[in-house]
């Protein structure tokens, strides 16, 4: 039997994408009949010359952003690929099931979202456990790695080591390409690079664990924040996506900056959707990051017209900052349909 | 101790005078240990790679012999030392850092290979 998968090749939205990206649904792996690992291997096998990432998603599953948004389906594996070659020790990770426990919801503030009517119920990956990492130590990141390719984040950032080229795929984004949705290339730019590290608390994250929490930055970094991530090619989900659930995430009174994290895309729909903000509760070091892309205390306390669900997914562009020189496509446009042999 | 262990000093010697063991005009390159200004290396160690440099030049078309020692994990963790020095060359005050480097594993140099006989311990 033939294993489909998505390819965004190297080259794809008019070279804007710098490497080759291959995402596996779930369903079709089990339709093959082969291991999450044998089926990397498939994917790897097709690409010979090239060095490309592979991520396995299980649409019926649920993961957590970095920002603390649960979102519809999660990486359950991935793996790095070098001229058809995934290293045995270091090349390919699982992402264990996290159980439903109430210890996590009543530790982790953001994971009340798991039960509502969207998620409850459903298996929640998040990033890698101990055991899954084996054999990285404790310092080491959330990645795979073969010869010139590196799966970072669990499967969102992808880079080559040699020749220094990278891309951030963040987690709606991959969904929209297995769902054959709505994407958004282009530059991350400086709001992003700031969102990206305005994080939640959580035990096995995706990217990070235990030591900052919802109003902290992780980058902790002051105005160079805006800068780190800033000039890296992102393929995002439409606005419009993001917009759909972090207004769930705020439909249950979520608070930016208490319970999810403070980055400047859900502080905008917060103030757009007329909602709290913990502005107390967001350190100096975080202000100094989100001033330094214009988001000061003084303008999000500032009066606004409250717009509807309706209304604000329907202005998500213009509402949610961030992507330099973004690009719509529909999926199809970016992504091609391949089949793998055994 | 000197039975147990070998000077990193040594160890270079050691891999020249394996890869010119069967011919003496074969050339041995050895690179990945620069930063290294001393160490220990385990000598049953050293003496497998020995052996197996001279195992590889059993091949009589081998000329030359590269010897590369990369770290084992990709993603290998580094402590950076800031030294401020004075005029008299000391040094009052120093900074530690953490550094982590990703950086391309045994693949990256083994893609076109025939044939790779890994012996390494499994991790």
């Amino acid at each position: 039997m033939k294993l489909a998968y998505k390819l965004v090749p190297k080259g794809a939205g008019n070279g804007v994408v710098p490497l080759s990206l291959a995402f596996i649904d779930k369903k079709d792996i089990d339709s093959v009949g082969v291991s999450y690992r044998e089926a990397c291997q498939m994917v790897a096998n097709n690409h010979k010359e090239d060095a490309i990432s592979i991520n396995v998603i299980d649409c019926d599953a649920i993961t957590v952003t970095s920002d603390g948004i649960i979102a519809d389906g999660a990486v359950v594996a991935f793996a790095s690929a070098d001229r058809g070659k995934i290293n045995k020790d270091f090349g390919y990770m699982t992402v264990s099931e996290i159980p439903y426990s109430e210890k996590t919801i009543a530790e982790e503030p953001h994971m009340k979202q798991w039960n509502t009517p969207f998620y409850r119920g459903r298996r929640l990956h998040r990033g890698p456990n101990a055991e899954d990492r084996k054999p990285l130590e404790s310092h080491n990141e959330n990645m795979t790695m073969t010869g010139r390719m590196t799966n970072n984040n669990t499967g969102s950032e992808m880079m080559n080591v040699v020749d220094m080229t990278e891309i951030l795929v963040p987690f709606f984004g991959q969904t929209e390409i297995i769902k054959d949705g709505n994407l958004l290339l282009g530059l991350a730019g400086p709001v992003i690079s700031v969102g990206i590290g305005m994080i939640v608390r959580e035990r096995q994250g995706r990217i990070f664990g235990w030591n900052y929490g919802a109003g902290k930055t992780a980058h902790n970094s002051g105005e160079f924040a805006k800068t780190v991530k800033s000039d890296y090619p992102a393929l995002a989900a439409d606005k419009k996506v993001l917009a759909e659930y972090i207004l769930r995430a705020l439909d249950i009174n979520m608070v930016p900056g208490r319970d999810i994290g403070c980055s400047p895309a859900v502080l905008s729909l917060a103030k757009a959707y007329g909602k709290p903000i913990a502005f107390d509760n967001i350190e100096e070091s975080a202000w100094v990051e989100l001033e330094s892309v214009g988001f000061s205390r003084e303008k999000l306390e500032a009066p606004s017209k409250v717009m509807s669900r309706d209304e604000i997914i329907a202005n998500a562009d213009e509402i949610i900052p961030g992507m330099e020189d973004g690009i719509k496509y529909k999926a199809s446009e970016l992504v091609e349909k391949r089949f793998a042999e055994k | 101790m000197r039975m147990m262990h070998t000077k990193l000093h040594d160890f270079y010697q050691k891999i020249i005078d394996a890869g010119k063991k069967i011919r003496p005009n074969t050339e041995v390159t050895f690179r990945g240990l620069e930063s290294f200004q001393t160490g220990k290396l385990p000598s049953l160690r050293v003496g497998r790679v020995e052996n197996e440099i001279v195992e590889i030049t059993q091949d009589p078309g081998v000329e030359k012999v590269e010897v590369i020692i990369i770290p084992r994990n990709t993603e290998s963790f580094h402590s950076v030392i800031i030294k401020g020095i004075q005029k008299d060359g000391t040094c009052k005050k120093a900074i530690l850092e953490n550094m982590h480097i990703s950086s391309p594993g045994e693949d990256y140099y083994l893609h076109d290979v025939e044939e790779i006989d890994d012996r390494r311990t499994s991790l």
